[in-house]
C-alpha cells in the first residue's frame, strides 16, 4: 500500500492503494469516475484516456502511485456545470459519437492536440488521432469534430 | 452535396449525447452491487483436447477466494443448452445438429478461449491468482481449424453428434434449371471467394452481472445486449429456467454490431455463482479474452458459378457454400449465413434460373454468430466479385454489365427464384446517381495519370439489396404514457447500442403529435414494461419498433381524444387535436395532454404491428490507388448512394452509413481472425495483433440517397444500419481487382494488406 495525494476534476484528494493498482482502476473503482473507460489490454486503444497535468496520457498503462502529487482531469472533470467544453460540444454537433464508449477518451486526446496545436490540419488530426479506436463511427466525424472544436475554442 | 444535408436539430445534438459526452453513460462495466463479488475464468489454451482432470483445491483455498465453479457445476445445475434459432430440416432430412454445450467445457475443450473454470474472490486480482493454482490436464486431440478441411474425410471429429464435422446443409433454387442454363450459356464465370473469418470487437469489453434473488426465486442479469426480450429467452433457455424467473437489465451499449445479440457461456456462469454464494458477482472480460471468445463473424467460403447469354443476360447462378459455424452453434448463425444468402441469391438482378447449396460446419476456433450484415455482405461480395469478373471477361464496362440485368423499378414487387419477394426500389437510378458522382466516365483518365507515376488505380463498384425488418418475434409493441407535466414517454424493448433511437424515435413521436421532441422520451430496456418486440439487429429496429412509435403517437392522439370528448361532455369526432391541446370544435373549450394525463386513470396507450421484411438496395463506388513498391493501398473516393426509404435524421443515417463502410474498409484491408493451423492457436489475440481500423483508413464519404419509401411500414422505413457494410465488401474488392488485373494478377481475396499485395503483384511479375 502506499499514498498518493493528487488533484483530481480540480479537487484534493488523498487516498491509499495498492501498489500494483492501474491509475484507470484507482478512478472508475475507488473514485467511481466510471467516465473513464477500459477497451483493451495492449495500450492500444485509447478509452482510457485521461489528462496528467495536461497531457493526455492512457490510464491502463499508469500506476495510480506513479501519478501522485499530479493534476488529473477525467471525462467528468471537463464540463462547466451546464456548459459543455467546447471539444462535448464539437463531438455532439458533428455526430463524432454513436455508441459513446470511445467518446471520453476521444474528448481528452483531442482536447491535449488542440491545447499544443490549436488549428491542426487533417494531417495532424489524423496522427492524433492514432491512438484511440472507435468501432462505430468511422471516424470521418470524428474528425469533423476535431475542427469544429477548433473553431469553437478559437471563437472563445 | 445532396439536397436532404440539412440537420433537424440546429446545432445537432442526440438526446443520448449529453451523458454520453461527460462520462455519465451507465454502461454495463460502471455498475457496481452492494456485496458484489468478482468473476474470473480459466479459458482452455488449446484447440482441442480431452479434459483429463481439473484439480481446484489448491486454488478454492487461496485468500479472497469465495468458489471455484466447472463443468461439474453447471451440469447439476441444468445449465447445458446453447439455443438455436434454426429449426428447418436440411437436404438430409436432419436438423441443425446442436451439439449440448455447458457453462463449462465438459470433458473436453474445442477451441481456446473455451471457458474451462471460473474463481469467484473478492477482487479480480485475487481470482487471477487463484486461477494460477487450478490445474488441468489435458489429453491432446488432433484439431482442425479450417472449414473446408473440416469436411475432408478423415478430418478430426468435434462432436460424436455431427459424423463429419457437417452442422446442417441445405439446398436452395432448381438445380436441375442451372445446370441445362450453365450448359447453354455463352459464359459461365467461375469464381472463389472467402469473406473471411473477423472479430467483431464492440469497444465496450464484453462484460456481465447476476444477482439472485432467493426469496422470489428470481434471477436478475446485467449484460450488453441488442434487446433485453431476446436476450432473456435465450439465457433462460440455456440456464434451463423459466423466463418469468429472469430479469435482464440494461442502459448504454458500447456497440454491439450482432456480437451482443447472442446469449454466452459466461451469463450462465455468473448466475449460478450468484445463486450458490448468495452475492451479486460481476465479470468484465479482458480484450484478450474477447478476441478469443467472443463469437466471431463471417467465415464464408464461397464458390460461385454466373452463366451468361451472348446479350450479356444472366441466365444463372450457383453458389457452394461452406459456412464455418466454429466449436459450436450460436442461435442465429447457421440462419444468418445460410438463409439470408437465399433470400439474397438473385442480388439486384433478374436471374431466372438459381440454385445452391449451404453446408455449415463445427471447426476448432471460437463459434461464429451474426456480424453486421449477417450473411447479407458475404452473399453480395460472391455476387458482386462475378459481375466483375464477368464484365472483365465480355469486355464490358461493368456499370454496362449491371444496365443490362439489375431489376428496373417498373419490375416490382420481384419474386426471386428461391421464394423472395422484394419490394420496390430503384438500384438503376443509384447506379446512375453513383456514377456521377464518382465521375466514373473520367477514370480511365485518372488511371493513365497514376500510371505515369508508377501507381495502379482501380475503381470498383457495387450494387446490391439487402432484407431487413423481420424479427423473431410475431409483433413490435410499444407502449406510450403522458406524464403530469406533459412530458410523453415511451417504452420500447429494441435496445439501442449507438444507433441514437432516443434522437429518432422521439422524432417519429413528436412528428405523428406535432410536438417539440424535448417533449418526448424513450426509454429501452424497462423490465417492467412486459413487451413483445424485437432487439436491434438485422437493421430493424426503426423500420420494426420505430414505426410503432409512429402508430403510438397517433393512438395516443386518439385515446387523448376520447378522453377529452369525455371531459367536454361531447363525441371524440367533434374534438380537433393540435400540437398537444385538444378543442371542442362546439364549445371551444380545450385541454391538454397534461391535464388529461393528471387524471387518475392517466393518459396511455399501447401500440404494436408485425412487420416482415423490407429491402434496402444501394449502389457503392469506391476508387483506390495501390502503390506496387509497397503494396499500400489509399482509398481516394468513396460513394455511397442508398435506398433507405424514409429517413428520419439524415445525420444518423449518415453515421451508420460512415460506421458500416469503415467496418467493410477494416475486414477488406486489415483485419482477419487467423489460427494457426498447426497449434490451432489465435494468432490475432490482441489489439497488437488483430488490426483494427484506425482514423484516416477512409477520410470521406460522399453519400447520397435514392429512396423509394417502403409501403410495409408506417414510417416509410427500410433499415441502413448495414449497408455500409454489405456495400463496401464489393465496391472496395473490386476496386482493387480492378487495379491489379492490368498486372496479370489473378482475382485475390480480402484482407488486401499491403504484404498480400505486394506479394501478389510479385507472384504475377511485377510491375510491366
Ligand atoms: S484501455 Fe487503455 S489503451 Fe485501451
Ligand atoms: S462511438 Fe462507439 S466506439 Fe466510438
Amino acid at each position: 500500500m502506499s499514498r498518493i495525494e493528487l488533484t483530481l476534476n480540480g479537487k484534493a484528494v488523498s487516498a491509499d492503494v495498492e501498489d500494483r493498482t492501474l491509475l484507470v482502476n484507482f478512478l472508475r473503482d475507488a473514485q467511481q469516475l466510471t467516465g473513464t473507460h477500459v477497451g483493451c489490454d495492449t495500450t492500444q486503444c485509447g478509452a482510457c484516456t485521461v489528462l496528467v497535468d495536461g497531457r493526455a496520457l492512457k490510464s491502463c498503462t499508469l500506476l495510480a502511485v506513479q501519478v501522485s502529487g499530479a493534476k488529473i482531469t477525467t471525462i467528468e472533470g471537463m464540463a462547466n456545470g451546464e456548459a459543455l467544453h467546447p471539444v462535448q460540444q464539437a463531438f455532439s454537433e458533428c455526430h463524432g459519437l454513436q455508441c459513446g464508449y470511445c467518446t471520453p477518451g476521444m474528448v481528452m486526446a483531442v482536447t491535449d492536440l488542440l491545447r499544443r496545436n490549436p488549428k491542426p490540419t487533417d494531417e495532424q488530426i489524423l496522427h492524433g488521432l492514432e491512438g484511440n479506436i472507435c468501432r462505430c463511427t468511422g471516424y470521418i466525424n470524428i474528425v469533423k469534430s476535431v475542427k469544429r472544436a477548433s473553431e469553437l475554442m478559437a471563437a472563445g | 452535396m445532396p439536397d436532404h444535408a440539412h440537420t433537424p436539430h440546429a446545432p445537432f445534438q442526440r438526446k443520448e449525447d449529453r451523458r454520453l459526452v461527460t462520462g455519465h453513460g451507465l454502461y454495463t462495466s460502471d455498475r457496481t452491487f452492494p456485496g458484489e463479488l468478482h468473476a474470473v475464468f480459466l479459458r482452455s489454451d488449446r484447440a482441442h483436447a480431452q479434459i483429463v482432470s481439473i484439480k481446484t483445491d489448491a486454488a478454492k483455498a487461496m485468500p479472497g477466494v469465495h468458489g471455484v465453479f466447472t463443468a461439474e457445476d453447471s451440469k447439476a445445475a441444468g445449465m447445458v443448452k446453447v439455443m438455436c434459432m434454426l429449426a428447418l430440416k436440411g437436404t438430409d432430412g436432419e436438423p441443425p445438429r446442436v451439439p449440448a454445450r455447458s457453462a463449462f467445457a465438459d470433458g473436453c475443450v474445442r477451441f481456446v478461449g473455451e471457458t474451462v473454470a471460473m474463481v469467484v474472490a473478492d477482487s479480480v486480482a485475487a481470482g487471477l491468482d487463484a486461477l494460477e493454482a487450478i490445474e488441468v490436464e489435458y489429453r491432446e486431440l488432433p484439431h482442425v481449424v479450417d472449414a473446408s478441411r473440416a469436411l475432408d474425410a478423415g478430418a478430426p471429429v468435434i462432436h460424436d453428434a455431427a459424423p463429419g464435422n457437417l452442422c446442417w446443409v441445405g439446398e436452395a433454387g432448381d438445380r436441375a434449371a442451372v445446370d441445362a442454363a450453365m450448359a447453354a450459356a455463352a459464359t459461365v464465370i467461375e469464381l472463389s471467394v472467402e469473406s473471411t473469418r473477423v472479430i467483431p470487437s464492440p469497444m465496450e469489453l464484453r462484460c456481465c452481472a447476476a444477482t439472485y434473488d432467493a426469496a422470489n426465486d428470481h434471477y436478475h442479469v446485467y449484460s450488453v445486449t441488442q434487446g433485453v426480450n431476446a436476450m432473456r429467452i435465450q439465457i433462460a433457455f440455456a440456464a434451463g429456467i423459466p423466463e418469468n424467473k429472469l430479469t435482464i437489465h440494461a442502459q448504454d451499449v458500447g456497440g454491439s454490431f450482432g456480437n451482443r445479440s447472442p446469449h454466452y457461456p459466461e451469463h450462465c456462469a455468473v448466475m449460478l455463482a450468484a445463486k450458490v454464494l448468495g452475492r451479486p458477482v460481476r465479470w468484465a472480460g479482458t480484450r484478450s479474452e474477447c478476441l478469443a471468445s467472443d463469437y466471431h463473424g463471417r467465415g464464408n467460403q464461397i464458390a460461385g458459378k454466373l452463366a451468361i447469354d451472348k446479350d450479356g443476360h444472366f441466365t444463372a447462378i450457383q453458389l457452394d457454400w461452406v459456412a464455418d459455424m466454429g466449436a459450436f452453434i450460436t442461435p442465429a448463425g447457421i440462419a444468418s449465413h445460410t438463409r439470408n444468402p437465399v433470400v439474397l441469391l438473385s442480388g439486384v438482378y433478374r436471374i431466372p434460373a438459381m440454385h445452391g447449396r449451404w453446408r455449415a460446419v463445427f471447426t476448432n476456433t471460437s463459434p461464429i454468430a451474426p456480424y453486421r450484415g449477417a450473411g447479407r455482405p458475404d452473399v453480395n461480395y460472391m455476387i458482386e466479385r462475378l459481375v466483375d469478373e464477368a464484365a472483365a471477361k465480355l469486355g464490358m464496362d461493368p456499370a454496362d454489365l449491371r444496365r443490362r440485368n439489375a431489376l428496373g423499378l417498373g419490375q416490382f414487387p420481384y419474386k426471386t427464384p428461391t421464394g423472395t419477394t422484394y419490394e420496390a426500389t430503384d438500384v438503376p437510378g443509384s447506379l446512375e446517381k453513383a456514377v456521377r458522382l464518382a465521375d466514373w466516365k473520367g477514370f480511365p483518365a485518372r488511371r493513365a495519370e497514376a500510371k505515369a507515376r508508377g501507381m495502379l488505380r482501380g475503381i470498383g463498384m457495387a450494387t446490391f439489396i439487402e432484407n431487413t425488418g423481420a424479427g423473431v418475434f410475431p409483433k413490435d409493441q410499444v407502449d406510450i404514457e403522458v406524464d403530469a407535466n406533459g412530458m410523453v414517454h415511451a417504452y420500447s424493448v429494441a435496445h439501442a447500442q449507438g444507433q441514437g433511437h432516443e434522437t429518432t424515435f422521439t422524432q417519429v413521436i413528436a412528428d405523428a403529435m406535432g410536438i417539440d421532441t424535448a417533449n418526448v422520451l424513450l426509454h429501452e430496456g424497462s423490465p417492467e414494461h412486459t413487451l413483445i418486440g424485437n432487439h436491434t439487429g438485422g437493421s430493424r429496429s426503426l423500420v420494426g419498433a420505430g414505426s410503432v412509435c409512429k402508430l403510438a403517437g397517433l393512438k395516443l392522439i386518439e385515446v387523448a381524444k376520447s378522453a377529452a370528448a369525455a371531459m367536454f361532455d361531447t363525441e371524440p369526432s367533434q374534438v380537433d387535436y393540435a400540437a398537444g391541446t385538444l378543442t371542442d370544435r362546439v364549445s371551444g373549450k380545450s385541454t391538454t395532454l397534461a391535464e388529461l394525463a393528471r387524471r387518475p386513470e392517466g393518459l396511455k396507450t399501447q401500440a404494436e404491428a408485425s412487420i416482415g421484411s423490407t429491402f434496402p438496395t444501394g449502389c457503392h463506388i469506391a476508387e483506390v490507388e495501390i502503390d506496387p513498391l509497397t503494396g499500400t493501398t489509399e482509398i481516394l473516393s468513396y460513394v455511397a448512394v442508398d435506398d433507405c426509404g424514409h429517413a428520419v435524421d439524415h445525420t444518423i443515417v449518415e453515421g451508420q452509413v460512415h460506421g458500416g463502410v469503415l467496418q467493410g474498409v477494416g475486414q477488406v484491408f486489415a483485419e482477419k481472425a487467423i489460427y494457426d493451423e498447426e497449434t490451432g492457436q489465435l494468432m490475432t489475440g490482441s489489439f497488437m495483433d488483430y488490426t483494427m481500423p484506425r482514423a484516416g483508413m477512409l477520410k470521406h464519404i460522399v453519400i447520397d440517397e435514392n429512396c423509394i419509401p417502403s409501403k410495409i411500414n408506417s414510417l416509410g422505413a427500410k433499415g441502413v444500419g448495414e449497408a455500409g457494410c454489405t456495400g463496401s465488401l464489393s465496391a472496395l474488392s473490386n476496386a482493387m481487382a480492378d487495379a491489379l488485373r492490368p498486372l496479370g494478377v489473378p482475382p485475390m481475396d480480402m484482407p488486401f494488406t499491403s504484404n498480400r499485395v505486394w506479394h501478389a503483384i510479385a507472384a504475377a511479375g511485377g510491375l510491366k
